[in-house]
């Protein structure tokens, strides 16, 4: 027989084969355990002040989104160009693939993305209520009355900002060196803000009455004013003549006046001012040395600020205090007494003097830069029957006969940073809008709704309603993320100016990256417990109940046949879902 | 053209004329020649397939189930444990009835640690659904391989291209190959009798509950014992075209042997030298070589051994708790006969141990030395224990 002739004698196959729909089949019956989308709290936004959704940040710069990233960071702080060159980025030290690698370069993500709007001068579309509140002041238009202003403004206000300077800014102008803020970045920033209605009023220098007078005018006052005076050593000598404060000096560097400086310079203090002032004395031709009464893990200045005045050849004693300034001949004899560690307890080291041993340093110059202090009482929330509601920072008072005073920046917040100060203005602007529309008592509850995570985070974004609100306050953490779907990859390295290049004048020091650079870094993230579509859940899913939709998500799960086995859940990498 | 070739490669040279479409595979020792230099012609554009690498031989015959069932040519290649682990997805191939052919190179499973040749591995997936087709040489292994997607696509059962590990697999013989036009006239397109079709959607192997399962399982059954009358027309073409056949069963000077040897493999090519010689010195000897284990091919070996009065069969493979499997099946297979011969069952070669002409002429001298079989396997060529001091 050929074998054609036996293929026929062959049976066709008898196989399970059906052509009417599985559909009638709806196995969803079957679930004990539901899978939903549950979006969560990225570590890195819980950690920022400002309470930014770095997540979803980074996840649109992934996506070559920039103008839609920087759109979002806007939503939570008036100033990402400045705070992705100054912000001491708590966020990194927070980040999940810090356990994995290394963290994400956040900060250097947040400026390459405000540099590239303000190269493409990009209108931002951000959410805001038509104008129609009442007036509202500002005192100070630092990084906290301007950030007041500026949510105040989205909150439908009209601000007017009195700055006691020719030129607004405050700190950002004035206290911060060129080489970290090149003033034109402020300015831009500054420009937005301005866009939206805020007067910001200059040389206008408010006194004690202004707060009395104001009932007429204004609703509310924001006290944003900062730490102006400058404190005292209480040492013989620190008042003589040449023995310098350390903010005139960095206003004087700012204002372009720069002083010719030489030989070995002095500066007291360990804060960031000491180092800021150290680098520009460097610059101008100085060999200055910081003497600090602690240690440098003691010293409250930014480590990484600190990292690099050492490696432009500044030069820092530890545990040496002055106990007087002298004249001398050739500038300044300091008489240092060595300090010892007496106890490790709390954030700093305790110290006490070594007996017996000094030693005198001869100096050409001799700047103090030990703290600031508010310049007037009224600038402080008044101690005493004054009805006072302290949140995290800023402090409310409402004064008999007078308009609501909010406290905030250096006057009030948790700590003294740029990013803290756009907390707080963003934290005042909420409390006063909730306090103008449904009262004092309000306020609390209110700003409790809108935190990012556990902490004093608030996010802008949930107080207006956004899809922020949506999100669990669950903080995800490492072991929640499904590090199958991540390879390991360096983290982008913040290229900078040569350390012979940045002593040589007050060019910003950290370079910009590009485009591909940025993309590659945000490729990075985690994007923890926020949902970056990559559509894993339906890829997964054996049941083809995971389906596309126009809703936000973009996908929904079709619980008629969903049999709740949680591949979606288990297979999703950053943690935007939950089984339940 | 003739070529002198591994055995492994006399296989993918016959996947290559076959024209498969997606190959599958995961390495394993003494099989890895076969799908290494199968990628390379992927890879060099030799043999225009899809060569999908998986991190498990589970996986490997998971994505050829896929592929076969949307209607393309398959093949993979495995061993040993790799099989071991494909079981499960063996069961689905058949009873999905997908024509996917492996090449499955014999190698004893561990433990202890062994690279070397047994049966065992093969035999233990008998109930699979799979036809098990055993060669003896590389050309044999290329013949079958090309005969086999014929095989496999007529009765619509997945078909097991069986090699002895190293004794063929890395031995090297010259071989013919056939052309690809040649081979093309042989082996025509894969046409499916069904697959996956969008525009003719239907959901394939569902739910089969009792009054449906028990058919499709007789259905695989009767595709069975078509099997072997398909093969005999397979190799009707084939040898027209080529000039070799096999058969499932292949009897040498047993018309009037009294012991007949029944070997499969490399086993086999040894006993043809035996057979000589014993011929030579007048025994009455002949061989049954064993090509097909699945179907049993009852028939063909009941006529070529039923007259015999003693079968001495040799089974590199073993049944923990009953005996060579093999032996076995010859017993039952013949058991309803009113006469039948005596079955001895000789256990040889486990491990890769070789079995040598002089292992095989022991086995004939015991034979016919003996009135009855001394147990139900003899064990052939166990070191004796060092004699106690």
């Amino acid at each position: 027989m050929t074998q054609q002739a036996i293929s026929q004698t062959v049976s066709p196959p008898l196989i399970p084969r059906s052509s009417t729909t599985t559909e009638s089949n709806k196995t969803g019956s079957w679930r004990f355990l539901k899978p939903r989308y549950d979006e969560k709290t990225a570590p890195c936004s819980a950690a920022c002040p400002a309470g930014e959704d770095i997540a979803r940040v980074e996840m649109l710069v992934a996506q070559g989104l920039f103008k839609e990233a920087w759109e979002t960071i806007l939503q939570e702080n008036p100033f990402p160009a400045v705070c992705g060159r100054v912000c001491f980025h708590p966020c990194e030290r927070a980040c999940n693939r810090g356990e994995f690698d290394d963290p994400i370069a956040i900060h250097t993500l947040e400026r390459f993305v405000a540099d590239t709007a303000m190269r493409y001068d990009l209108q931002a579309d951000i959410a805001r209520r038509p104008v129609q509140g009442p007036r509202i002041a500002v005192v100070g238009s630092g990084p906290s009355g301007l950030a007041a202003a500026y949510f105040l403004a989205r909150l439908g206000y009209t601000c007017d900002v009195f700055e006691s300077m020719g030129e607004p800014g405050g700190v950002l102008r004035w206290g911060i060196p060129p080489y970290r803020l090149p003033v034109h970045v402020l300015e831009w920033e500054i420009d937005r803000i301005r866009s939206l209605g805020v007067e910001i009023h200059c040389n206008h220098r408010v006194s004690a009455d202004f707060l009395r007078q104001a009932r007429d005018r204004y609703q509310a006052v924001f006290i944003g004013c900062g730490h102006h005076r400058n404190v005292d050593l209480g040492i013989p000598g620190e008042d003589l003549d040449g023995v310098a404060e350390g903010l005139p000096f960095l206003e004087q560097v700012r204002a372009g006046n720069l002083p010719d400086l030489s030989g070995r310079v002095a500066v007291l203090g360990g804060g960031n001012t000491a180092v800021d002032v150290s680098r520009c004395a460097l610059r101008l031709g100085a060999k200055p040395v910081i003497v600090y009464r602690r240690r440098r893990q003691d010293m409250p200045a930014f480590e990484h600020e600190i990292a690099m005045a050492l490696e432009e050849g500044v030069e820092l004693m530890e545990l040496w205090t002055p106990l007087e300034i002298t004249p001398h001949p050739d500038g300044y004899r300091l008489v240092l007494q060595r300090m010892a560690v007496a106890s490790q307890e709390g954030p700093r080291a305790q110290v006490r003097p070594a007996a017996g041993q000094t030693q005198e340093l001869v100096v050409s110059k001799v700047f103090k830069a030990i703290g600031n202090a508010p310049e007037e009482s009224w600038m402080q929330p008044p101690e005493g029957d004054a009805r006072t509601l302290r949140l995290a920072n800023t402090a409310l008072v409402e004064l008999h006969g007078g308009p609501l005073v909010v406290y905030g920046g250096d006057l009030a917040a948790l700590e003294k940073s740029v990013t803290h100060a756009v907390a707080s203005g963003k934290e005042a602007a909420m409390a006063l809008d909730t306090y103008c529309q449904q009262g004092w008592d309000a306020v609390e509850s209110r700003i409790s709704q809108c935190r990012v995570g556990p902490g004093p985070s608030l996010s802008m974004e949930m107080y207006l309603g956004g899809d922020r609100c949506r999100r669990n306050p669950h903080v995800v953490v490492f072991q929640e993320i499904n590090t199958d779907y991540f390879l390991y990859a360096p983290r982008l390295a913040q290229p900078r100016l040569l350390k012979e290049e940045r002593v040589r004048d007050f060019s910003e020091i950290d370079l910009k990256i590009s485009a591909a650079l940025a993309i590659r870094e945000a490729e990075r993230c985690f994007n923890c417990g926020v949902c970056n579509q990559c559509d894993n859940c339906r890829l997964f899913c054996p049941d083809l109940a995971v389906c596309r939709d126009d809703n936000p998500q973009g996908r929904r799960i079709d619980y008629d046949y969903c049999k709740g086995c949680g591949v979606c859940v288990v297979e999703c990498p950053r943690n935007a879902m939950a089984l339940e | 053209m003739k070529k002198v070739v591994e055995g492994s490669h006399a296989v993918s040279e016959a996947v290559r004329l076959a024209r498969v479409d997606v190959i599958s595979a995961y390495p394993i020792t003494p099989q890895t020649h076969i799908v290494e230099l199968l990628s390379e012609y992927c890879s060099d554009g030799t043999l225009n397939a899809r060569f999908l690498r998986v991190e498990s031989e589970h996986s490997a015959m998971a994505a050829l189930i896929g592929a076969a069932s949307a209607g393309v040519r398959t093949f993979t290649a495995t061993s040993s444990q790799g099989l071991a682990l494909m079981h499960e997805l063996l069961h689905w191939a058949a009873g999905a009835r997908l024509p996917i052919v492996m090449a499955e190179v014999n190698r004893a499973l561990a433990p202890g640690w062994n690279i070397w040749t047994e049966q065992t591995d093969s035999l233990a997936q008998r109930d699979t659904g799979w036809i098990q087709l055993y060669c003896e040489d590389a050309q044999e292994a290329l013949d079958t391989t090309l005969q086999a997607f014929r095989l496999a696509e007529t009765v619509h059962l997945p078909v097991m291209v069986v090699l002895d590990a190293f004794f063929l697999s890395h031995t090297y013989e010259p071989v013919d190959i056939p052309e690809p036009e040649e081979a093309d006239r042989f082996l025509p397109p894969f046409q499916p009798a069904f697959c996956l079709d969008t525009e003719n959607p239907a959901a394939f192997n569902q739910l089969a509950p009792p009054n449906a399962y028990m058919e499709m399982r007789r259905s695989m059954q009767d595709a069975m014992e078509s099997a072997l009358d398909v093969l005999d027309a397979i190799e009707d073409d084939y040898e027209r075209l080529f000039g070799r056949r096999y058969g499932a069963v292949e009897a040498v000077h047993c018309d009037d042997a009294d012991i007949i040897l029944v070997t499969s493999g490399t086993i086999t090519s040894t006993s043809r030298l035996v057979l000589r010689q014993l011929r030579e010195k007048g025994e009455k000897v002949g061989l049954v070589k064993m090509k097909a284990f699945r179907p049993f091919p009852f028939e063909a070996l009941r006529i070529h051994t039923a007259h015999a009065k003693k079968l001495a069969v040799i089974d590199r493979n073993f049944s923990f708790g009953a005996g060579g499997i093999f032996a076995q099946e010859i017993r039952s297979a013949l058991c309803n006969l009113a006469r039948r011969p005596l079955v001895f069952g000789y256990v040889a070669g486990l491990g890769g141990r070789d079995v040598t002409t002089d292992v095989i002429e022991d086995i004939y001298w015991r034979t016919k030395t003996s009135a009855h079989p001394e147990a139900e396997s003899i064990w052939i060529g166990l070191h004796q224990p060092a004699p106690a001091a």
